[in-house]
C-alpha cells in the first residue's frame, strides 16, 4: 500500500490513513519481526546442537538480550490483541461501525500490558542487572 | 493493485484467509492453557515472568529448567508436552510463513522473481519444521 499509492516515504509515514493505517502497518511489521525472532532462535537452536558453532552462539545471545526480550514482548502483544480484534470483527462485521473505538480500547489495553513489563525489564537493564 | 479480501473464484486465497483467523485463536488458546498450567504446577511460586512466558510460548522443559520448579523431568518432559509443542510450532509456522508469503506478494511486482521469493518461502518453512522436529524430540545425532 505504501508503494502501490506512489507516494513517497515520508509522505507514508505521516499516516495519512491514521489509527487505521498505524494498526495495519504495525500489525505487519510485528508480524514480521516475530517470524524473525522465532525463526533465528529455532535455526540458531537447531545448529547449536548440532554443531556447537560460533555464529549461533552469537545469535543466541543476541535473541537472550534484554532490548531483544522488550521488542518481542511488544511485537507478540501487538501482533495477538490486533489479531484478535481483526477477528472479532471479521466474524461480526455489525461491529465494524465502532472500528475506530474497537481501536482505541485495544491501545488501553495494550499500553499497561506492554508498558508495566517492558518498564520493569528497562529498569533492570539501567540498574545493571541481567 | 491486489484486493485484501479474496475474490469469489480463488479458494485456496479463501482458505489461507480463514486459517490465519481460525489459527490465531487456536495459538492464543494453547498459549492460555500453557500459562494456566504453569501456575496450576507450581509457577505462581517457583517460576518468574519471563520463565512462564518462555514455557507458554513454546512448552519444553529447556524453557523452564532454570527455574526453581522441582519436578521438571516426569512433569514437564513427557510425550504429552512434545506432541502439543509440535502441533503448536507446526500452526505458527504454517499462519507465519503464510503471512511471509502474502507480504511478498504486495511487495514484489515482478512475476519471476515473485515465484522465486515463493520458494523461498517453502524452503524456509519446510527446514524450519525440520529443525523443529528435531529439536522437540532431541534427535540429534
Amino acid at each position: 500500500m505504501f508503494r502501490g499509492r506512489h507516494v513517497g516515504y515520508l509522505e507514508g509515514l505521516r499516516y495519512k490513513g491514521k489509527e487505521h493505517m498505524l494498526a495495519w502497518a504495525l500489525h505487519r511489521i510485528t508480524g514480521l519481526g516475530i517470524l524473525i525472532f522465532v525463526g533465528a532462535h529455532v535455526i540458531a537452536a537447531f545448529f547449536l546442537n548440532a554443531l556447537g558453532d560460533d555464529v549461533s552462539t552469537t545469535i543466541t545471545t543476541i535473541y537472550e538480550s534484554t532490548p531483544m526480550q522488550i521488542f518481542v514482548y511488544f511485537c507478540v502483544l501487538y501482533h495477538a490483541l490486533n489479531g484478535l480484534r481483526l477477528i472479532v470483527e471479521d466474524l461480526w462485521p455489525p461491529l465494524l461501525r465502532y472500528h475506530r473505538e474497537l481501536l482505541w480500547f485495544q491501545w488501553l489495553i495494550f499500553l499497561p500490558v506492554f508498558g508495566l513489563p517492558a518498564f520493569l525489564m528497562l529498569t533492570s537493564i539501567l540498574s545493571g542487572g541481567a | 493493485m491486489r484486493s485484501r479480501y479474496p475474490s469469489r473464484g480463488s479458494t485456496f486465497e479463501y482458505y489461507t484467509w480463514l486459517f490465519t483467523r481460525l489459527s490465531g485463536i487456536f495459538m492464543l488458546l494453547m498459549a492460555a492453557f500453557g500459562i494456566v498450567y504453569a501456575n496450576l504446577a507450581g509457577g505462581r511460586t517457583l517460576m518468574d515472568m519471563p520463565t512462564q512466558y518462555r514455557w507458554s510460548f513454546f512448552p519444553t522443559y529447556w524453557h523452564v529448567q532454570n527455574s526453581d520448579i522441582p519436578d521438571v523431568f516426569p512433569n514437564w518432559s513427557n510425550s504429552f508436552w512434545q506432541i502439543y509443542a509440535l502441533l503448536l510450532f507446526l500452526v505458527a509456522a504454517m499462519h507465519g510463513f503464510n503471512g511471509l508469503r502474502v507480504v511478498a506478494e504486495d511487495y514484489i511486482h515482478r512475476p519471476y522473481l515473485l515465484l522465486f521469493a515463493k520458494w523461498l518461502v517453502l524452503i524456509l518453512f519446510l527446514f524450519t519444521l525440520f529443525a523443529g522436529t528435531i529439536i522437540v524430540f532431541e534427535l540429534f545425532i
